[in-house]
């Protein structure tokens, strides 16, 4: 008989993880202009990015912070591994996704069991899933609105489907996924740690299960591939493959949604542009990488010092932590004319979204085949697709990571 | 310092001094080709470096890891002188090599 493999609920029923967006991630309207002012001062200040963007600093430890705007330092930073680490990490994410998080980690050792997972995800791997699992699902979400002729496209589409997928990629038993999410968001509420933990908690342990239930029995899902990978005749060890698989909601799920929610209202806010992709779709690559670039969905990333440095004219005691704004250089006049300006048609260059250096995004290839499958199918099957003229307008929101709570839409006549 | 030829996207020959010790993909970025892009910074975590060989010099080049191999076919421009230049190491042997920026994704 087939072990039952159990999920466990937060121990306080009563907490919503959906209520922690806010105060982890900001509200702010428009972070782009106190980030140009910093920009303009100079490129690296000292103090804490969350702070001085009103958030309450979470799961920091005591000691100096410093914030990166300028791009050349940016950049300096995302990629000098010999004068910066990702150890930073380690003071939340790997406290919540496990001390295996790789985002934890650096080379050698992270290169190693990267490897494995960007095989996974290569551009030529990842592609087939467009048809074979998004399509599906982006299709049964529209066809529950489809017949009223409007809907809220976050609520109903963008915060579902990139988890649809991953449950599906996961092959969860449907009873699991309820609890599943609470945890998987829960994870990340680094204000209330203490539930963050628990939800790391509890991950694990219903991980670890699904591993061993999947070593057994392996399916064709992404729990067994990784459960069955060997790396030099080994299994990948469990810390990893647990604190991996605890990434992957947030990673891939939560980032799709806000990327997605944003390129929507992008174009909804720029109907010419629009336009011009309903009359020529081969525009949707571009699309995307505007958004991206535009208003990726995250804007910071965590950084360490290693050693005593200089960077951007400031002293930086080794241990430092910094705030790389990779949102920032997104944003730099003097890479993108015009940079506030959403413009699928502007000269293509390489944004920052999906950060640089060695942990560039080992996801960002399956966002494309999302978002893509996305708006294909916006466009398929919501004709004359436009903003509710009865609804509020989206609001773009977060300081740390971006994203409209709702984007009301009328389609058809 | 091996003096190497780079062309790029628009046909332009450009020669560039490799400092000994640095990749391909370093030589070609410290020469100020931007358009070589190595958004990984160069641990073979992306494919964005992507150089077509002069093929006279491909016996001289490091063996291709699987890695690199699976990278290069992301690229709908691989063909069989395809290398990704940061896991190219500049040495004497490579004096007078040609390379082609291959093009974009």
């Amino acid at each position: 008989m087939a072990s039952k493999i159990a999920i466990q609920d937060f121990d306080d029923i009563t907490y919503n993880p959906f209520d922690s967006d806010e105060i982890n991630f900001g509200a702010t309207l428009d972070p782009y202009p106190q980030i140009a002012e910093w920009r303009a001062t100079a490129p690296v200040i000292e103090g804490d990015y969350r702070s001085k963007m009103g958030l309450t600093s979470a799961l920091y430890p005591d000691r100096k912070v410093f914030t990166v705007v300028g791009t050349k330092e940016i950049l300096e930073t995302l990629t000098d591994m010999d004068r910066f680490s990702n150890e930073g990490y380690k003071f939340n994410i790997g406290r919540t996704f496990g001390e295996g998080s790789i985002s934890t980690m650096d080379n050698p050792e992270h290169g190693r069991w990267r490897k494995i997972f960007q095989k996974i995800f290569l551009p030529q791997n990842v592609k087939p899933w467009g048809e074979e699992i998004v399509d599906p699902i982006v299709k049964g979400l529209m066809d529950k609105f489809i017949p009223r002729g409007e809907a809220d496209l976050i609520e109903e589409f963008t915060i579902l489907y990139p988890f649809a997928i991953i449950y599906k990629q996961l092959d969860l038993p449907v009873d699991d996924i309820k609890t599943f999410q609470r945890l998987a968001i829960g994870q990340t509420d680094y204000v209330n740690a203490d539930k963050a933990i628990e939800a790391g908690r509890k991950q694990g342990v219903y991980f670890s299960q699904l591993v061993e239930e999947r070593r057994k029995h392996p399916g064709d899902d992404l729990v067994s591939l990784l459960a069955n990978t060997e790396v030099d005749g080994d299994y990948l060890p469990d810390l990893v493959l647990i604190s991996f698989l605890r990434q992957l909601m947030n990673a891939a799920g939560d980032t799709t949604y806000r990327g997605t929610s944003i390129l929507l209202t992008a174009l909804l806010d720029n109907p010419d542009q629009f336009d011009a992709i309903r009359a020529d779709r081969s525009l949707i690559p571009q699309a995307i990488e505007e958004a991206l670039r535009w208003d990726g969905p995250v804007l910071v990333q965590l950084r360490m010092a290693k050693v005593d440095t200089v960077l951007g004219g400031v002293a930086i005691p080794a241990g430092s932590l910094l705030d790389v704004v990779a949102g920032a250089a997104n944003r730099d006049p003097a890479i993108f004319a015009d940079p506030d300006r959403f413009d699928i048609f502007r000269e293509r260059k390489p944004h920052f979204s999906f950060s640089r250096g060695p942990h560039i995004c080992v996801g960002q290839h399956l966002a494309r085949v999302e978002m893509t499958r996305a708006l294909h199918a916006v466009l398929d099957n919501l004709p004359n697709l436009r903003f509710d003229p009865d609804k509020p307008r989206p609001e773009i929101r977060g300081s740390m990571m971006r994203v409209p709570r709702h984007l009301y839409v009328r389609f058809g006549d | 310092m091996p003096a190497i030829t780079v062309i790029t996207r628009e046909g332009e020959e450009r020669a560039v001094d490799a400092g000994a010790g640095l990749s391909l993909m370093e030589a070609i970025r410290d020469a100020g080709i931007d358009e070589l892009l190595a958004l990984c910074g160069g641990c073979c975590s992306c494919a964005t470096c992507h150089v077509k060989v002069d093929p006279a010099f491909l016996p001289l080049l490091p063996a291709m890891s699987e890695d690199e191999s699976d990278l290069l076919d992301s690229s709908e421009h691989r063909d069989v002188t395809s290398r990704l230049s940061c896991q190219i190491s500049m040495g004497e042997e490579l004096a007078g090599l040609r390379v082609t920026i291959a093009p974009e994704d």
